[in-house]
Order: C-alpha cells, then structure tokens, then sequence
C-alpha cells in the first residue's frame, strides 16, 4: 500500500491541475450560459433559456451546420493526404525520414496567423499565383483566389497536415510490412491490399485522426476569418464576435456549451460506429 | 489569438504596476497599443512630467470589448489596472452603467471647457468621462485602379470597383449611418427596426461588389496598397501615414462627410490618483497639446479648428470641415444583439 501511494500522489497533481484549470473554468463557463445579458451593460446574474432560446433562430443554426460541414470535409482531405504521404515517407531512405520528420514538426511551430497570412499572399493576384498564372499567360484577368472556400480549406490542411502524419508516424514505420508482402506473394492484386490488408490495419488510427482533426477544425478562428468569405465563417468565429465583440458573455458561453454538445455527440457517434464495427 | 494575447501580456503587465501604483505622483494610463500608445508615451507624456512633476507609467490596452471585460473583473476585485483609461464612446456609456468610471470634478479641470460641444460627458453624479481625440474613417481608394476622388458616398454602390470593395464586418462600423444619411436622409430611419432592415438591405446591394468583409485592419490596408482592394471603408490618419509613404492610397472625404468617432479618458473607478488623474486630463484638453497630437498622431482634435495653431496643410492631413457623420451609439447598444444578428446574417447569406 505505501509503495502505490507515490504514484497515486503524482497522479493527483495532474488531476487537480484539470480540475482548476479545465473543469472549472467549463464549469463557470456553463453558469454564465444562463446568466442574462445587458447591451448596456456586462451581464446580470440571473437563470435564464433566453441564450439557448437564441441558437435554434434559424441563422445560428444555419452556421453551426456550416462548421460541422466545413470541420468534416477538412478532416477527410487532411487525413487523404497525409495518409498516403506518411506511407511513402515511412519506406524512404533514414536521412530522408529524418528530413520530412524534421520539416512536418517545424510546420508545427508556425502560427495560424502566420500561415494565414503566407496563404493569402501565395494566393492572391497581386503576388502569388494568379500573378504568376497570368504571367506565363493561362490565365488572362488573374484575380485573388482568397478569400474564399478552397482557400479556407487548404489553411485547414496545412494546419492538420504534421499533426496527422506525425500521428501515423510510429504505427506505420512499425508496422509488419511481411503482411503485405504475403498478400502481394500470393498474388493479391495491388489495390486489395490497400483495402484488405492495409487499411484495416490502420483503421483505428485513421479513425481517431479524423476525431481529433473534426474536433480541432471545429474550434479554428484565424483560417475561417482570413482565408474564408462570409458565408464560410463558423461558430467559433460567431462565438468570438459575441464574446469580445460585444462582450455579450451569456450568449457567447452559451453557443459554446451547444457546440460542445455537438462534438460530444459526433464523437459519441463515431465510437459507437468503430465499435459495431469490430464486433461484426 | 492574437487579442488573446495581448490580454495576458496586458494582464501581466498589469500585476507589476498595479504594486507599485500605490506611489504619489505617478499615474499609470493606458491606451490602444502599437504605434498610439508608443507615440503618446514618447511625444506626449514627456510635456505633462515637465510642467507637473507627475511620472506617467504608459501601459498597452487591448481593444475596446476586451479591455472593457479586464477592467470588469478589475473592479471586482477593487482594482483599477490604470489611474486613465482611453475608451470608446460605446465601453464609455457601457462603463458607467455598471458603475465602472470615478466621477470627475470639473471644476478641477478648467481647461476642458474648451472642448467641443459633447465632449465632457456627465450625469447626475458628475462628469465621468472627458473627450481625449476623434478620428475620422474615411472612403478609401487605390490609386492605381482610379484616381479619381469619389465624390459622395453614393460611389459605393454606382461606380464599378472590379468586384473589389472591402468593407469592415462588424454592424457599428459606420456603414449603417453612411447609408441612412446617403439614401435615407438622415439617421431618422435607424429609429426603428422596419427602418434599420431598409438600411441593411440597401447595403446587400453592395455584395457583388465586395470581396472582403474585414474584421482585421492589417489584411485590408495590405490588400489594399498591394492592389488586391479598390476601395474600401478605413482609418484617415493609418491611410494618410501609408499615402506619405509613397503607396497608391488615397483618403478621401465624400459631400456627406467622413464618419468620425471619438475616444474619452475615463478614470476606473478604484483608482487612488483621481487628482493627479485630472491634472492630466487637463492637460491633454489644452488646444496646444491637441494640436501636439494632430501634428504626431494624425488624431482630429477635440477643440475647435480655430483654437489650434494647425495650419490649413496639417487641418487637412488630419480631417474635414464637413459635418462628419456619427456612428449612433445609442441605437447601436439599444438593438444590440438584434442587429449584429442581422448584419451578420446579410453578410454571411
């Protein structure tokens, strides 16, 4: 008993730290939710639906599908990609490795707005690739390519990008290639090993880096509101005006708790799914 | 993100002061940070040390909503982050509602008679806040893509911009007041919602023609010096400053006027230095000292043209004799949610 009580007690330290700083701040974020609001002045504390009541006008409901769309397709693309790159990087010489390794975690350090920035001179016909279309003469009027939805959805990408590929990293340069190299012997064509073999392998980190990415998109402000037009801007962005813009906490806590909801059950969805899967 | 930032590094900033501002004869003021807040410290404060005595400790505030939420929590816990805050007209009324402004003798601060009409804001407890400087948002153009002036607000909506007009996201951006005074004869029509919905759908008519709705001012004056905006709604003084720099912009006032805001200084409420705090309130009515801040801010004072010694050259770089138009706050703070709402719903359809 006494020796288990040292690492109980280094585990407490953690535990309390996400109570103070996780739990709590969730917690009051969720009473302020029901506080009412005062344009003229902070807010009042009282107990009210009035915030919820706000979310189901058709215009918030309209944006929060716009980001679960926007948060999905994003997910999918970032995983399509770096899938298949990390594959072929994996079978790659070490020094090569070591070099994409090395450039995926320094894209990691970059800000979004850094990024944001960098995309939207790249795209833009004053400098980036319009220009340089036009220049070369395939494409006679260049305009800017952002903002606009494409636009969001590469910053989405180069912001999933690393942290995906990083996440495939050690199962795939782990993983037991004799599997299918037995399946090709055996004259599996190329393709049904993708799918047969590889894939299945592979699942729950595919499935789990599409929950992590959906999560992390849902909650991103600097692509949406430097690469995205109007009609792209998600909850997160909607949440960010009424909260420091104008400081209307209650209903900005509020549409926080009901995309909240949202995650849990898409996520609850997903787990669900992947379970059923594997009893079958 | 970066606002967040800012937050924690005012906040921070705030810890250190705030122990040592219990000494006499030291105020801490803060202002919207970069190059205000840099050119007050450095230009500005210097005058008012030298003829009171009184060390001036310059902070860096984070915009307006945000600073209101910090100075909120401050006084809560019975603290003011500055003896001097500068505030926009709408943190200004949203302030004093909860009680989070210090009631101000006027009498302390002769100079302030001065001011333009308006400009000392008080109720029945007293003044609470004292006009520091306005500034102009004006009809902005590249001049590469036109050099013609436009000539009235009107432009927007009739001269073709190449689809690339850039106007500012948020509904209080003057975009409301420039349409009900161009098509709607005045701000009468923003009296009631029927009214405000007209204004609002006369500015959808402008959606075709714009390609961004800005809500950070660095990516539109960018965009617009490279050529990727024609025109657009932006700051006079930051425009006039890039103009001076030799870039293809050009700040223009159309017949209705540019739209002009104000900043006030306001003292929080726990602050301990409320004298010294008017001594400088005083001091930055001066018309001496405003024109001291026209010449080095390109800020429109809040004296009359004609207490200054501007010349007609310096007037010019930094506003009009046009009646300018006014954002109306009040109706901005009484429809709130409602037509942000709105605003928002127009443009992201």
């Amino acid at each position: 008993m006494r020796r288990a009580a040292l690492p109980y007690a280094i585990g407490l330290f953690p535990l309390g730290m996400m109570v103070l700083f996780f739990v709590g701040p969730l917690a009051f974020m969720i009473v302020v939710s029901f506080y009412e609001s005062d344009p003229l002045g902070f807010y009042k504390i009282a107990f009210v639906w009035e915030n919820y009541g706000k979310f189901f006008s058709s215009f918030y409901y309209t944006i929060s599908l716009r980001s679960l769309w926007s948060a999905s397709l994003g997910a999918v693309l970032v995983v399509l990609l770096a899938f298949p790159a990390m594959y072929i990087i994996v079978d790659m010489p070490r020094r090569w490795q070591l070099f994409w390794v090395i450039l995926l975690l320094a894209l990691m350090c970059l800000s979004e707005v850094i990024i944001g920035f960098a995309w939207v001179i790249v795209l833009s016909e004053s400098s980036g690739v319009p220009k340089f279309l036009g220049w070369i003469g395939l494409w006679e009027n260049p305009r800017s390519l952002a903002p606009s939805f494409g636009a969001m959805m590469i910053g989405y990408i180069t912001l999933g990008f690393s942290l995906v590929a990083l996440m495939f990293f050690p199962q795939m340069a782990q993983r037991d290639r004799s599997i299918e190299e037995a399946a090709l012997t055996l004259g599996t064509p190329p393709l049904q090993v993708v799918t047969k073999v590889i894939l299945p392998t592979f699942r729950p980190a595919i499935l789990s880096s599409l929950v992590t990415m959906f999560v992390y998109f849902l909650g991103v402000y600097v692509m949406p509101t430097m690469l995205g037009r109007p009609q792209n801007w998600n909850m997160t962005v909607i949440i960010t005006d009424k909260a420091v813009g104008d400081a209307n906490m209650p209903l900005g806590a509020a549409l926080s708790v009901i995309m909240l909801l949202f995650t849990l059950l898409v996520i609850g969805a997903l787990w669900l799914a992947s379970r059923k899967g594997r009893a079958s | 993100m970066t606002s967040i930032a800012k937050s924690i590094a005012t906040a921070a900033g705030l810890a250190v002061f705030s122990s040592s501002a219990v000494l006499a004869e030291e105020i801490t003021v803060s202002a919207w940070g970069g190059f205000f807040e840099e050119t007050l410290r450095d230009v500005i404060y210097p005058g008012f040390t030298a003829e009171t005595g009184i060390e001036v400790r310059s902070i860096a505030q984070p915009a307006d909503q945000a600073w209101m939420t910090q100075l909120t929590n401050a006084a809560r816990a019975r603290k003011a982050p500055a003896d001097l805050s500068l505030v926009a007209d709408e943190v200004l009324i949203r302030g004093r509602n909860i009680g989070l402004w210090a009631s101000l003798d006027a009498e302390a601060m002769p100079d302030t008679s001065g001011l333009l009409e308006g400009r000392v804001v008080s109720d029945g407890d007293g003044t609470y806040g004292v006009g520091a400087l306005s500034w102009f948002v004006t009809f902005v153009t590249n001049t590469e893509y036109t050099t013609d002036a436009p000539a009235s607000w009107a432009d927007l909506w009739t001269v073709d911009w190449d689809g690339k007009l850039a106007l500012l996201s948020n509904a209080n951006s003057g975009l409301l007041e420039i349409t009900a005074v161009t098509h709607f004869g005045g701000y009468d029509v923003l009296d009631t919602r029927e009214g405000i919905e007209k204004v609002i759908a006369k500015i959808s008519e402008l959606k075709p023609q714009v390609n961004l709705w800005y809500r950070d001012e660095g990516q539109f004056q960018q965009g617009l010096e490279a050529g990727e905006y024609n025109a657009g709604l932006y700051y006079h003084d930051v425009t006039m400053l890039s103009a001076m720099d030799g870039k293809a912009v050009q700040s223009n006032f159309p017949a209705e006027g540019g739209v002009l805001s104000d900043a006030y200084w306001v003292v929080p409420r726990d602050s301990k230095n409320v004298d010294a705090a008017q001594k400088f309130i005083n001091y930055m009515s001066r018309a001496d000292v405003q024109a001291e801040m026209a010449r080095n801010l390109g800020i429109f004072p809040v004296v009359p043209r004609e207490a200054t010694d501007l010349t007609d050259e310096e007037f010019a770089s930094v506003g009009s004799d046009i009646t300018p138009i006014r954002v109306q706050t009040e109706m901005h703070l009484r429809e709130a949610d409602w037509l942000s709402d709105k605003y928002l719903e127009m443009i992201s359809q």
